[in-house]
């Protein structure tokens, strides 16, 4: 009895609580009603800019929030223009009122208190995100996110080679070292520290590390040589046999593409496991493209929208940040045919309709199911970011 | 003689263009410089140190991103002269130098990242000219591993450099040409005895280096710190000075900051040592060359490389073309794999969908180039009109200032100091100032680089008019705005609408300014294919390079159709 009473009060609090957060919530769209949000987002490809554009026209029509996507070359350069409004004392009518971040762009966010917020859990469907079992929808480079930033989509390390090259795949880095000694010149991995090449790199470090527990945990500066030794004799074996004798690197994943449509390189690598599949849609990949993953796993991370302190329609950007965790957005943005992004939700919370549109999205050609896709292993802490890319910068780019 | 009406008045034209510049550039300067000495109160570095130089030479690769700078921009700032000299002096009014005359607008107009990606597709080992010959003549079923493009020591940027500064320089040569009695030198050094070439290295060159001086120091400074050619076609790891600037700029990491501005200020002062080592060589050139110049020796032993520089200056042309072809191959493609000459399906996909989605950046483009080359023009004539009319006063031996002896000077202020070394501060300041992210400010930004090469490419000509017209036109009891505008600048319609054009082609093409100034809220033409060629999909990026191309090239294309609409039954005017 005493239990039920409890419960009871739990369920009366609770549904008070909800009910409060959908008020609030109600205030929010009224507020949100007329604004315009500059969306600022990488702008580099376009399917992702085809759907950054459909999902603004249905906001602008059942909101009425007008979205205005800034294509940004690098998020990076946004960051920078928000740090010289603060440094300006710009407090309101900032430039930006949403934009895409994960990662380190996050972190110098947060740390410099360029970022409004918490506001994610204000959003209806951030309930159907999946905080669960996707921790890095909570920790963003193992920084904790803190509802500082919403969550957009997924993103896994995957390998992508053409079947007409390559009969069988590499299975772990050291394979890769084997295939690449066979193959001179057909591999090669984007130069740091761009994004791509340091998710390679941690990739590595991850198999070869003699204790991966390390990793978890701020780099320890007299250690660092160490535990990363494996690492730099692994690259100092592999770069001889790199494409341009690893004279040349690619500036990002993005440009490997063009590179393995034309057999420059027969292995490349993707943080989208769907992009394969998109490419072969789009007619940038031969249709005999797979993909695969090592057998340890490989790094997974999720990308978010966060809005800037200085925005001037903070509601807009909600109402934005909102539809794009919908049901119905995370279903198109997962078709490999539209983009191929994977859905940040928790599919099985879903039922009836929403199901039904997850049910119809269909698996691309080249992409793994979530079972090849295995188990998603962790970023490293976000300290090894900078001490790997100085490190690799002092030997390799000199 | 009476005092010429106006020339007060006029005075305010170069005296506000030089405030302007002067003021902007200083202020930018000035908001790179703290940040280079420690001081960025927003990140809490408020203590003034040097810690921020150390740290630059300090950078892994310094060093070799010093070397790779500098051989890329100086050996493509000597050669793109050496070649436009040789050029002139072999070619002068033959039918190789009438051809390209006739298409140096449309070369010109090409915007310097179009031109990088097209000539990218064309000398990448799987590029156009290396599927021409495979796998007949190669073998290469897979393309070779060469390093070509991107190369370490800047070599493909250094011939992209040189392709591109090679007809601006060209483009300078003519107008001041148009101030030396050529035909005359010609005609009595041939009476001499000499060869055509001789005369233009010993009698021509040394009365035209003067008037070049100035493009060729804005040739090497811009060599030296260009960013969007550097980034398609320059090293990666690490890349050029002024890359690696630009990507501490970006950097989340928001100390690299401090990195950045005492790096942008290093390049600038090695464009600085530069200018002034290519200075001191002029005058050693001069003090050395005397005895050469009359030695009294008619042959030359430059005739020797005559097919050479022909060769080579064919190339330049071929290049360029070929770039456009085979960016309007890929904007055609579907699917297109090595080594296939051609794709294998073709599509218009890309052409429809660009079209569509390319709307509003045209027309932001459009709006904004249009606008910036009004304002360079009404500037550039009022800087005009009062160098005449002060001439005219001196002659009558009135004491009038004359403010456009100083002129270029400030003019030239944009194109000396690297972009990246003072727009950052500018944006700073327009930040501070709550002006930011406003067309006005857009089109201020692009106005700084506008002006200078609108003054260039119309002051040769304008100061050549013959003003007698003017005085008898005058004598017909007309006011002066409406001489000015009745019988001058319709007589140098031609040579103005061209200078339009220029303007028009250099707003196109302006990227840093529209990104910094505009808080990224102006997307133009440039923007999209600089953000679509950090991705991956060749077909799109042709098709919004193409489209980049195009916009200067309809209206230099006016420019020549416009006069001879107007004037087709005036042929006089036609010229």
């Amino acid at each position: 009895m005493k239990h039920f009473f409890l419960i009871l009060l739990g369920l009366i609090v609770l549904s008070g609580f909800s009910q409060a957060v959908a008020k609030e919530w109600g205030l929010i769209e009224k507020a949100a009603n007329g604004q315009t949000v500059y969306f600022n987002a990488w702008g580099g490809s376009q399917p992702i800019n085809e759907y950054i554009a459909w999902a603004s026209g249905l906001v602008q029509k059942k909101y009425n929030v007008r979205v205005i996507h800034v294509k940004a070359t690098d998020i990076g350069d946004v960051v920078s223009r928000i740090l010289v409004e603060k440094a300006a004392k710009k407090q309101k009518n900032g430039s930006v009122d949403l934009m895409w971040i994960n990662g380190e762009n996050f972190k110098a966010m947060k740390e410099n208190k360029l970022l409004y917020g918490p506001f994610s859990q204000k959003l209806p469907y951030y309930h159907l995100a999946d905080i669960k079992n996707k921790k890095t929808v909570v920790y963003d480079f193992t920084v904790p996110v803190d509802n500082m930033e919403s969550p957009w989509g997924m993103a896994q390390l995957v390998f992508l080679y053409d079947t007409k090259k390559l009969v069988k795949h590499p299975k772990t880095m050291l394979d890769l070292l084997v295939f690449a000694r066979e193959n001179p010149g057909r591999f090669t991995y984007p130069a740091l520290p761009g994004f791509h090449g340091t998710a390679f790199i941690k990739q590595a470090l991850l198999e070869l590390i003699r204790d991966p527990e390390v990793l978890n945990h701020p780099v320890v500066r007299s250690e660092f040589e160490k535990n990363t030794r494996p690492l730099w004799d692994f690259l100092d074996s592999l770069h001889p046999f790199l494409w341009r004798k690893a004279k040349v690197f690619p500036t990002s994943a993005s440009q490997m593409v063009s590179l393995l449509n034309d057999n420059e390189i027969f292995i490349s690598l993707s943080f989208n496991p769907n992009s394969a599949s998109n490419a072969i849609e789009n007619g940038e990949l031969p249709d005999t493209v797979r993909t695969y993953i090592h057998t340890k796993g490989t790094i997974g991370n999720s990308h978010f929208v966060g809005i800037p302190f200085n925005s001037s329609a903070k509601e807009g950007a909600m109402v934005f940040a909102n539809f794009l965790l919908s049901p119905e957005a995370q279903a198109r943005k997962a078709d490999p045919k539209i983009w191929g992004d994977p859905t940040i939700l928790d599919t099985q919370k879903l039922a009836g309709r929403d199901k039904a549109l997850f049910d119809a999205v269909p698996k691309g050609v080249a992409t793994l199911t979530s079972k090849e896709l295995g188990r998603v292993l962790p970023e490293p802490h976000v300290s090894w970011v900078q001490a790997l890319e100085k490190e690799w910068l002092k030997r390799y780019s000199k | 003689m009476m005092q010429m009406p106006g020339q007060e008045k006029s005075r305010i034209f170069p005296v506000f263009v030089m405030g302007l510049f002067c003021i902007t550039v200083m202020a930018g300067l000035l908001g790179t410089l703290l940040p280079s000495i420690n001081y960025l109160p927003v990140i809490g570095h408020t203590q003034f140190s040097l810690s921020p130089w150390f740290d630059f030479f300090a950078y892994p690769g310094f060093q070799t991103s010093l070397f790779v700078t500098l051989f890329s921009g100086l050996t493509a700032s000597f050669g793109a002269v050496s070649l436009a000299f040789l050029f002139i002096s072999f070619s002068y009014g033959n039918a190789l130098w009438k051809f390209f005359e006739k298409i140096l607008s449309s070369v010109l107009s090409i915007p310097h990242a179009a031109f990088a990606i097209g000539f990218g597709f064309l000398i990448a080992p799987s590029g156009w000219l290396v599927r021409m010959v495979s796998p007949a003549l190669t073998g290469f079923i897979d393309p070779p591993d060469w390093i070509i493009l991107n190369d370490p020591a800047g070599i493909s940027l250094g011939i992209a450099l040189v392709i591109k500064e090679f007809p601006f320089l060209i483009m300078v040569t003519m107008g001041a040409l148009g101030q030396l009695d050529i035909e005359k030198i010609l005609l009595a050094g041939r009476a001499l005895g000499y060869k055509k070439e001789q005369i233009w290295l010993k009698i021509l060159l040394p009365r035209l280096y003067p008037h070049l001086r100035l493009s060729i120091f804005a040739v090497i400074a811009y060599s030296l710190s260009v960013v969007d050619i550097a980034i398609i076609l320059g090293p990666s790891s690490p890349p050029t000075l002024a890359v690696l600037i630009l990507k501490w700029f970006n950097d989340p990491d928001v100390s690299f900051k401090l990195l950045a501005a005492a790096g942008s200020l290093f390049l600038f002062f090695i464009v600085l040592l530069s200018i002034l080592l290519v200075y001191l060589i002029e005058r050693s050139v001069y003090f050395f060359s005397r005895s050469f110049v009359t030695n009294g020796k008619r042959n030359s032993f430059l005739a020797r490389i005559k097919p050479m520089v022909f060769f080579i200056v064919m190339c330049t042309i071929g290049f360029t073309i070929i770039s456009l072809v085979v960016l309007a191959i890929w904007s055609l493609t579907w699917q297109w794999r090595f080594p296939d000459f051609l794709p294998a399906v073709w599509t218009l996909k890309f052409w429809v969908k660009g079209l569509i989605s390319s709307f509003d950046p045209v027309m932001t483009t459009l709006f904004t180039g249009m606008a910036a080359a009004f304002i360079g023009l009404v500037l550039t004539i009022g800087c005009l009109e009062h160098d005449v009319i002060s001439r005219k006063n001196q002659a009558g031996h009135n004491k009038v200032r004359n403010y456009n002896r100083y002129l270029p000077y400030f003019l030239y202020l944009p194109l000396l100091v690297p972009q990246i070394t003072f727009m950052a501060g500018i944006q700073l300041l327009l930040v501070i100032m709550k002006m930011d992210g406003y067309w006005v400010t857009l089109l201020g930004a692009h106005l700084l680089f506008v002006l200078p090469y609108m003054f260039i490419a119309l002051s040769a000509t304008y100061l050549a008019f013959d003003q007698r017209l003017f005085d008898q036109a005058m004598l017909l009891k007309r006011s002066y705005t409406s001489v000015l505008f009745q019988i001058k600048l319709p007589m140098l319609l031609k040579p103005i609408l061209f200078s339009f054009a220029i303007g028009f082609s250099v707003s196109v093409a302006q990227y840093i300014p529209t990104m910094l100034v505009g808080a990224g809220r102006f997307a133009t033409i440039t923007t999209e294919v600089v953000n679509l060629a950090s991705g991956s999909d060749r077909r799109a990026i042709a098709v919004y390079a193409l489209i980049q191309q195009f916009l200067p090239m309809m209206i230099y294309a006016l420019a020549i159709i416009f006069p001879k609409i107007l004037y087709y039954n005036k042929k006089g005017m036609q010229v």
